[in-house]
């Protein structure tokens, strides 16, 4: 202790090293390192669409629920979303009058309709798992989850709402780079331009896919079904198509480039708000726990075990729930985790042991408490944060575990070093590939 | 750009861009940077407790969020249901000879759990449908059932009246349906046997006015396994529902009545 003026900066300036650099001098370094940060990020989300795996396994994750929910409804179907709900088709249109929420299942009440959208439903998430036509397919499958979700809001759990939101986020993702046909199709392209062929492909089945849903489109505007804010976005993104196929076929140059850039940002910010959501889904999950004087006296998990509509093993529930010792566990574990889990992302190590055990606790909620599909969403949201190297890893094993006949396709993936080498997709509804 | 193109090709540049091409590049970066950021704040504002900030803007963060943002995480918290909440109803039916009668309650989320028990895929028909109604229901109603939500309020009703007729059809008893009467049977989950002091527990019943079915929008006899057996035990005066009433067995209850009764 010295005396009052001598701050940190005061006593460490005249012995410091550089004592001959200004302060004007190091703020121009500090700005040239700035600088050059700036332009490797810059150079990160505009080269190419960040973070390959993780957004294919996000995409397979929410497809893959999203469809087998709409499968093990298939018996329930109209009573869910159809004409035999008893939240009316009068209901639903009352509701939505005064809260203006998107359905394609509001456009008409009849059975042939309803019965329509829902097969299209079911082919858009099997578009979308499989990532044949992956741009078209996440609209389509968004299109499917809002249409059913918001036409019987009061049918849906916690599940429904991730996946809601997901599918939204999901439209804007370039999510078919790997694990998908959209990439096989890509390979061979570039195969086959490498042979001298003519570079950008006519792509015919695009072509004739993007002519359907224009007819659809002009259909939907003419009877007046669209609002200006959902009509502007679907109308953007099927111009949007035309001008990525043109420019691919006409001007593979700088147009392109610039396109594909484009699109690298919005699959940036799009992963990022994903990220954003999980940390506070989480988080507030955690939040809104702690103010609980069950989570507080290591209880709460007790109390859902001896809930009916969440019990359909009674006999594992209630054993589990006689374990006082593991109940306390649980229920401070849950809490610290979910608070927990945002700030782990600044450590892998840490943020990797976390995740593992967030989905092996959704894992046993889905079997305990009956609840498959919202944990299958959660485990598809919680991939988004699971590391490069175990992605491709499993996703060899699985390749070479359920696919032996599939030699084709598999040597091609695994001759592609990693998906920067992969050449940008022939289709305007083209996967989103990136050129680097 | 032959670089582009190829496999091996080096990431194409933001420098190596025209001066309007880089600049279109770099208003994308900044609407999506913004537009991310604007889309994250508004969300937390929407899923925090409620605060300075989203008291101040909530106009603003529910304009945005709303429909289709809509969210909610509060995921057994602040602290889990305790209680168990059956929703049974009963039913008026008109005899082809004329005469009234009332049946027994029928103990309708009964069935959905014995629909649900074992089954590793329950289906949102069984777990959602009845529970969040009964939810909406009391969300927009007083304890007195007077309406506090205005259209909602009506509409919750109205959910609720057409879940009960789907799941009675148009007949019961050989009579035929003119009008129903909802209760929820709500019993506390037993404290854990480790914490002393647990009060006995008892069941708390909420019964609703009679409504009248609307013939014109009723079902046509369901097909569906949640759907209620045609025959149903009459009313049988001064029996006490049991705490636990089991589906196959629906309860006979005693004569119409408001407000609570309860049963030990």
């Amino acid at each position: 202790m010295t005396s009052p003026h001598t701050g940190a900066q005061g006593s460490h300036a005249p012995g410091a090293e550089p004592a001959d650099i200004s302060l004007a001098d190091r703020v121009a370094l500090l700005g040239g390192s700035v600088d050059r940060a700036v332009g490797r990020g810059l150079a990160r989300i505009t080269g190419s669409a960040i973070a390959p795996y993780q957004t294919a396994v996000i995409r397979i994750g929410f497809s893959l629920t999203w469809l087998l929910f709409l499968l093990r409804e298939w018996p329930h179907r109209s009573e869910l979303y159809g004409p035999d709900s008893p939240w009316s088709f009068d209901l639903a249109k009352r509701l939505i009058a005064s809260n203006h929420a998107f359905t394609v299942l509001m456009w008409s009440d009849s059975r042939a309709w309803f019965e329509i959208v829902y097969t299209v439903a079911i082919l858009s998430a099997l578009m979308l798992l499989l990532g044949w036509r992956t741009r078209t397919a996440s609209l389509l499958f968004m299109i499917g989850v809002l249409s059913m979700e918001n036409r019987s809001v009061f049918m849906g759990d916690g599940g429904d709402n991730v996946i809601h939101i997901m599918a939204i986020y999901l439209a804007f993702v370039r999510c078919g780079q790997v694990w998908s046909l959209d990439r096989r199709r890509a390979v061979r392209t570039a195969a086959v331009e490498k042979g001298g062929a003519p570079a950008g492909d006519a792509d015919p089945v695009g072509v004739a896919l993007w002519v359907l849903l224009g007819a659809a489109l002009v259909a939907a505007s003419v009877a007046g079904k669209l609002t200006t804010g959902w009509g502007l976005i679907f109308w953007g993104c099927w111009v949007g198509q035309a001008l990525w196929w043109a420019a691919r076929r006409y001007a593979p140059g700088e147009p392109r480039t610039v396109l594909e850039m484009i699109g690298n940002v919005v699959h940036g910010g799009a992963l990022l708000v994903i990220a954003g959501e999980v940390c506070l889904i989480y988080s507030t999950a955690g939040w809104y726990k702690i103010q609980g004087s069950r989570w507080q006296d290591g209880t709460a998990p007790y109390y859902p075990l001896h809930l009916d509509d969440f019990t359909p093993w009674p006999a594992l529930s209630h054993a589990l729930a006689g374990n006082d010792v593991m109940i306390m566990l649980i229920c401070y574990g849950t809490v610290i985790v979910q608070v927990a889990f945002p700030f782990t992302l600044f450590n892998r190590r840490v943020k990797n042991v976390l995740l593992a055990a967030m989905m092996l606790e959704h894992v046993s909620i889905a079997i305990t408490l009956g609840l498959p599909f919202f944990s299958l969403a959660m485990i598809a949201a919680d991939a988004v944060f699971l590391p490069t190297a175990f992605l491709r890893w499993a996703g060899d094993r699985l390749v070479r575990l359920v696919g032996p006949r599939r030699v084709p396709a598999a040597v091609v993936g695994e001759g592609q070093p990693a998906p920067e080498a992969v050449p940008p997709a022939p289709t305007p509804q083209g996967p989103a590939v990136d050129p680097a | 750009m032959d670089s582009v193109e190829g496999p091996e090709g080096p990431p194409p540049r933001v420098g190596a861009l025209s001066l309007p091409s880089r600049i279109a590049v770099a208003l994308t970066v900044g609407c999506v940077a913004v537009g991310a950021l604007y889309h994250l704040g508004m969300v937390f504002l929407h899923v925090a407790p409620s605060n300075t900030l989203s008291k101040e803007h909530a106009t603003a963060v529910s304009d945005y969020i709303y429909p289709e943002f809509e969210q909610n995480w509060k995921l057994f918290a602040p602290d889990p249901l305790q209680q168990n909440i059956h929703v049974q109803a009963r039913a008026d039916v008109l005899e082809p000879d004329g005469s009234r009668q009332t049946t027994g309650w029928v103990d309708l989320t009964a069935i959905d759990i014995a629909a649900m028990r074992h089954n590793p895929f329950p289906s949102h028909t069984q777990q959602n449908e009845l529970r969040r109604a009964w939810g909406f229901y009391t969300d927009t109603h007083d304890t007195t059932e007077r309406a506090t939500a205005g259209d909602r309020s009506d509409l919750s009703r109205t959910y609720l009246l057409q879940i009960v007729e789907k799941r009675f059809g148009p007949t019961l008893n050989g009579g035929k349906v003119t009008r129903v009467q909802v209760r929820s049977a709500t019993t506390p989950v037993a404290q854990p046997p480790w914490i002393t002091g647990g009060a006995a527990q008892s069941t708390d019943y909420r019964v609703l006015p009679w409504w009248d079915v609307n013939t014109g929008s009723a079902s046509t006899a369901s097909t569906d396994p949640s759907a209620v057996p045609t025959t149903i035990p009459s009313a049988v005066p001064s029996t006490q529902p049991s705490a636990a009433p089991s589906a196959a067995a629906p309860v006979p209850s005693s004569t119409p009545s408001s407000g609570q009764e309860n049963a030990s």
